[in-house]
């Protein structure tokens, strides 16, 4: 029997009753058994363990690099990131998950799995660990000298998780509202936070064991203008509910979104506000650390534009101390990459964030600044949202994202109220055009509403809908700010 | 003249959702009738959403590279249905890899699509297309 939902720590009792089920839905899950699992991650080596390796990089102050790659069979799997690894000198390494099975859909990926057979190239765009199952996972993650993450968007990520965990990854990206509202169409918050309660409760019982997996929200949501104060807020409530479940490796993302001011504050602050909230709840000793994502939208076609664009974001990770920068690759305008396109993202970027490593923009007054309107804009939000659950951050969140006090731009999901619209102000950075129903003060809406009419007058148009369409065009175009020509 | 409707989504386990929004929101204002079906679409609810509007052209998104699975059969589910002669349009990163515009163009024509677009086309470019085909 279902319990209320609500922000509190699942009873183990319950959590195997609720896993019974979960293994069912497919046959590697079967016999799958926890004991067994908890002594295979005894065993892994300490410099292949996600968090320790996110831990040191923290401390030393550098950013370590990390690729997207995965491919439908498991010996090119392991090629791939073989590849990345030793040409591409990336510090971390990820299993990018295809998107059937991203939708549970286990009968197609083994479709594509044989397709993929049967024509010599890979049908999926990216690597189906469920139905490949825990040794092959095993036979993967214990031949690659560095740690590996599973990187996906998979609104109900049970079965994944306890196969790649059991299977040796020591990282897990997604989140109740991130890995719902930017990548489904028709599933309620109450199911995702529910399913990521027990994600989160096992990576829990991982950590009681003295195994600690990383846990990281995914920042960029839809990659589309996603304004700082949207994606700061659903990263602190999904690390609020990871907390709470015992995770305690916690990492908070942002993706690029090209004013390098405003991409340093967002980091700052990120960083700086998920501290705060956790303590607040009593997490203090969960380990914070940040990733800045390059730059997600549209992409520049021609592959030295799209390095541009990389470098960009490489130095916006290394100024603003990002603990990882997650990379793109030159075939970003195309799809997906070849491997040799993921090495060049990879070295480009490596460069940047060695060069850069000695130098800081956090403390630049106008990081400050902008730091500081960031922070006023998620506290508001936030406390909306804990307002409406009465206190409980579960409830808040879903009633939050109902009434679009949190309005996700651009989303595939109808539970998103979809009424908020971004745009670029006069320097790139992103603004809100429309608030929808945000619960901002009248300075907050001030502020957005003068840098818009600034842009505007100097474009000689209105400030309308059109200006973040051109926006959202901008970058693949060769500029930042919709509308105008490359210099 | 009778107005071009258009049936429109993004096909199979696809959430890219962002040009989607757009697309409806262009082809609208170039004046057809657009019916959207958001993303994540079935081949069935095309087909179905199509004889329901009585639509002149199928129009399917796909981005993340599983296309070639998702759109396998589509114009056999039409002759099917009895849409004989409607339109079917696709665009988007069609396939996995790096591979030729030509070499795509090919593989989904030889699946019965009409017109083919790779990433990054201007929607005016479609627009022109869809004019010409209906004669407007």
């Amino acid at each position: 029997m279902k319990e209320k939902l609500q922000n509190k720590k699942w009873d183990e009792d319950y959590f195997h009753s609720v896993r019974k089920e979960v293994l069912k839905a497919w046959k590697t899950g079967h016999n799958l058994n926890l004991e067994e699992a908890f002594s295979y991650q005894k065993q892994i080596p300490a410099e292949k363990n996600f968090s320790k390796k996110l831990q040191e990089a923290d401390e030393k102050g550098i950013t370590l690099t990390q690729p997207r790659a995965g491919v439908a069979l498991a010996d090119k799997h392991l090629e791939l990131l073989t590849y990345l690894e030793e040409k591409g000198n990336a510090d971390l390494l990820p299993s990018t998950i295809d998107s059937y099975t991203r939708h549970n859909k286990y009968e197609e990926a083994q479709v594509g799995i044989e397709e993929s057979i049967a024509k010599n190239r890979s049908m999926l765009n990216g690597f189906p660990a469920v139905n490949h199952g825990v040794q092959v996972c095993r036979n993967i993650t214990s031949s690659l000298k560095s740690p590996v993450q599973v990187r996906h968007g998979t609104p109900d990520a049970r079965l994944l998780l306890e196969i790649t965990m059991s299977g040796g990854f020591t990282s897990y990206e997604g989140g109740a509202i991130s890995y719902n509202i930017p990548y489904s169409k028709n599933i309620p918050l109450e199911k995702t936070i529910y399913d990521w309660q027990y994600v989160d409760r096992l990576i829990g019982l991982y950590e009681e064991q003295g195994i600690r997996i990383n846990r990281e929200p995914f920042g960029p949501l839809t990659g589309t203008l996603v304004p700082p104060c949207i994606s700061h807020t659903v990263a602190i409530i999904e690390a609020l509910l990871a907390a709470e479940q015992g995770a305690k490796c916690v990492t908070v993302g942002y993706g690029q979104c090209g004013n390098l001011i405003q991409d340093v504050a967002a980091i700052k602050s990120l960083k700086k506000l998920t501290k705060e909230y956790l303590k607040k709840a009593g997490h203090e000793d969960v380990l914070v650390t940040t990733v800045l994502h390059q730059w997600m939208g549209g992409f520049p076609a021609d592959e030295s534009q799209a390095y541009g664009v990389i470098s960009l974001g490489a130095a916006a990770a290394a100024l603003s101390k990002a603990t990882k920068v997650i990379v793109k690759t030159p075939h970003e305008a195309m799809g997906v990459p070849t491997k040799e396109a993921n090495v060049s993202g990879l070295l480009a970027t490596k460069q940047m964030v060695s060069m850069l490593k000695d130098q800081s923009l956090l403390n630049v007054k106008e990081v400050e600044l902008e730091a500081s309107q960031i922070e006023k804009e998620t506290n508001a939000i936030m406390s909306k949202a804990l307002e409406l659950g009465e206190g409980d951050l579960a409830i808040g969140a879903i009633r939050a994202i109902e009434l679009g006090i949190l309005d996700i731009p651009y989303s595939p999901s109808k539970y998103n109220a979809d009424k908020l619209f971004p745009a670029r102000d006069n320097s790139g950075a992103v603004r809100i055009l429309d608030m929808g129903n945000l619960p901002f003060n009248a300075e907050i809406k001030e502020f957005h509403a003068e840098k818009l009419k600034d842009r505007a007058k100097i474009e000689n148009r209105e400030v309308s809908i059109q200006m973040a369409i051109d926006d959202i065009y901008a970058v693949s175009m060769g500029v930042l700010i919709g509308g105008r020509n490359a210099i | 003249m009778k107005q071009v409707t258009l049936v429109m989504g993004v096909v199979g386990a696809d959430v890219h959702a962002v040009g989607n929004k757009i697309l409806n929101f262009v082809f609208t204002e170039a004046g057809f009738k657009v019916v959207n079906l958001g993303v994540m679409v079935t081949q069935k609810e095309f087909v179905e959403a199509a004889i329901e509007a009585a639509a002149d052209a199928i129009i399917v998104s796909s981005l993340y590279g599983h296309g070639e699975i998702d759109c396998k059969g589509l114009r056999d589910k039409c002759d099917e249905a009895g849409l004989k002669n409607i339109k079917l349009y696709a665009g988007g990163n069609l396939v996995i890899g790096k591979v030729s515009f030509e070499e795509v163009e090919a593989r989904y024509k030889e699946m019965g699509f009409d017109r083919v677009y790779p990433p990054g086309t201007d929607p005016k470019t479609a627009i022109e297309h869809i004019k010409q085909d209906f004669g407007m």
